[in-house]
């Protein structure tokens, strides 16, 4: 199996080191090797782009040079990273001009960008890489019947011309890595919806509105927690119940999970070996009910 | 009465980012698909972005640091970009405009304090000692150190400094 070097991003490491513990535990029982890089930010795909768009490529192209060096492709935990990488790569593969015009920038550190490797969002090392046979063989406590509401989030697979991954509006590989632990993916009508925190970077309420569409009308199709595949997403789902609770005066408790987490209880992992009290909305109740406490 | 500044527009049109400007015909597709202008009545309108930035109408854009929702309002979903039936890379105009907005000082805070902290530790959200000691408990490796050294040389060599102002640590340096 391929190798790469794992690209955890801010988030998870600085603030969530619990999704990476759990991304790390089902890479071992996968096979998937992965390797510690000095990378810096991806940078930001919403806010450091927004605030200089030469200095979010340069940056970007930065982390791809020193993947290039290691020889390995990127592995990345985050939607955010891996359409910043994705992106940048992508644009200077494609334009001599722009290519030119970064590299005379890394050039100043003794760096060049030359092209030589691809960027991947984990689910789709997962799919390509360890196959959904794969995956369903090491799954020793299936999650039969429960309701799961999939949440890609936006730059997984969007803008798609850059991505050329799974659908961008409706995506796929999430629903079949949920079902293979035996849970079902529900249908929602929001569920290509987006979680608001872009918005929320520069007003609260829009976001919340947005947040609050999107949670009702899962629990109306049934759903019992979402999975999510980004910890930007995770943030803002996990984080953001008890403002809408007061903006709306109701009640949410809905756990998110993490991809990760639901594939390492589904492979044997408890509760308390993946801290999921790190959770605001805790999903103990519900994991007690498919005996992964 | 918004004047028509041609120059305004070419500077969005004629750069790689916003060069698919001139192919949209207001069909409102993207003001239908977007999940910001459906709750934020009228405020936040992509369509009319890409409008005013055809016409060149520059003062119907840049309204000022209390007025700017009209251009941050954006959520960057992509999901408009996805739904253009004429291709209209409506994200990457909006990074154009985001950029000018923030070069005027008239960004949400957010953005530049973001930006700063990537200027200053090489990441938008620096390990913390309690987050440290976590990561042990958990027995996950210790997190590789960005050379920020690197870092800063490259964001000298962009600008970004004189764009969104000297960070912290340098100013106090500067005071004593």
């Amino acid at each position: 199996m391929e190798e790469y070097d794992l690209f955890p991003g801010c988030v998870i490491p600085n603030r969530l080191p619990y999704l990476e513990d759990s991304a790390r535990k089902v890479f071992d029982k996968l096979g998937v090797k992965t390797f510690d890089a000095p990378f810096n930010c991806c940078p930001d795909p919403v806010g450091f782009n927004a605030v200089h768009h030469k200095s979010w490529m340069v940056l970007s192209a930065r982390n791809l040079t020193i993947a290039e060096n290691d020889n390995r492709s990127i592995a990345s935990l985050c939607n955010g990273c891996t359409q910043t990488l994705k992106a940048v790569n992508v644009e200077l593969k494609q334009s001599e001009e722009e290519r030119a015009s970064i590299n005379a920038v890394l050039a100043k550190i003794g760096r060049e960008f030359k092209g030589t490797i691809s960027v991947k969002h984990f689910v789709q090392i997962l799919i390509e890489d360890v196959g959904i046979e794969k995956i369903k063989e090491a799954i020793t406590t299936p999650f039969t019947g429960l309701k799961v509401a999939c949440h890609t989030g936006c730059h997984y697979a969007r803008p798609s011309h850059i991505m050329q991954w799974d659908d961008p509006m409706e995506p796929k590989c999430l629903r079949e890595l949920v079902e293979a632990t035996g849970a079902t993916a529900v249908d929602y009508d929001e569920e290509v919806l987006c979680c608001g925190a872009g918005v929320g970077n520069t007003e609260e309420e829009p976001a919340m509105q947005i947040l609050k569409q999107k949670f009702d009308s899962a629990i109306q199709a049934g759903a019992k927690c979402f999975v999510v595949i980004c910890p930007a997403c995770y943030q803002q789902m996990d984080n953001s119940q008890r403002n809408l609770k007061k903006l709306f005066e109701k009640e949410y408790n809905i756990p998110i999970l993490y991809l990760t987490e639901l594939l390492a209880l589904a492979m044997g992992y408890k509760y308390d070996d993946l801290n999921l009290k790190l959770h605001r909305a805790r999903p103990q109740t519900l994991l007690e009910r498919y005996n992964a406490v | 009465m918004a004047v028509i500044d041609f120059e305004f527009r070419n500077s969005i049109i004629q750069k790689d980012l916003g060069n698919t400007l001139a192919y949209c015909y207001q069909c409102g597709t993207c003001s239908g698909a977007c999940p910001v202008a459906q709750v934020t009545n009228g405020r936040y309108n992509p369509r009319k972005l890409i409008l005013n930035s055809l016409l060149g109408l520059k003062d119907n854009l840049l309204l000022g640091t209390e007025n700017n929702f009209n251009i941050w309002g954006c959520t960057v979903c992509d999901t408009c970009d996805e739904m253009c039936p004429q291709n209209v890379e409506l994200t990457e105009i909006f990074t154009l405009l985001k950029n000018m907005s923030v070069k005027k000082g008239e960004a949400p805070d957010y953005y530049t304090t973001q930006a700063k902290f990537i200027l200053e530790h090489g990441k938008a959200i620096p390990l913390a000692p309690a987050i440290e000691r976590r990561r042990d408990q958990m027995g996950l490796p210790k997190a590789p150190k960005v050379d920020k050294k690197e870092v800063r040389a490259l964001l000298k060599e962009t600008g970004l400094e004189k764009i969104i102002g000297p960070i912290e640590e340098e100013k106090k340096e500067g005071e004593k």
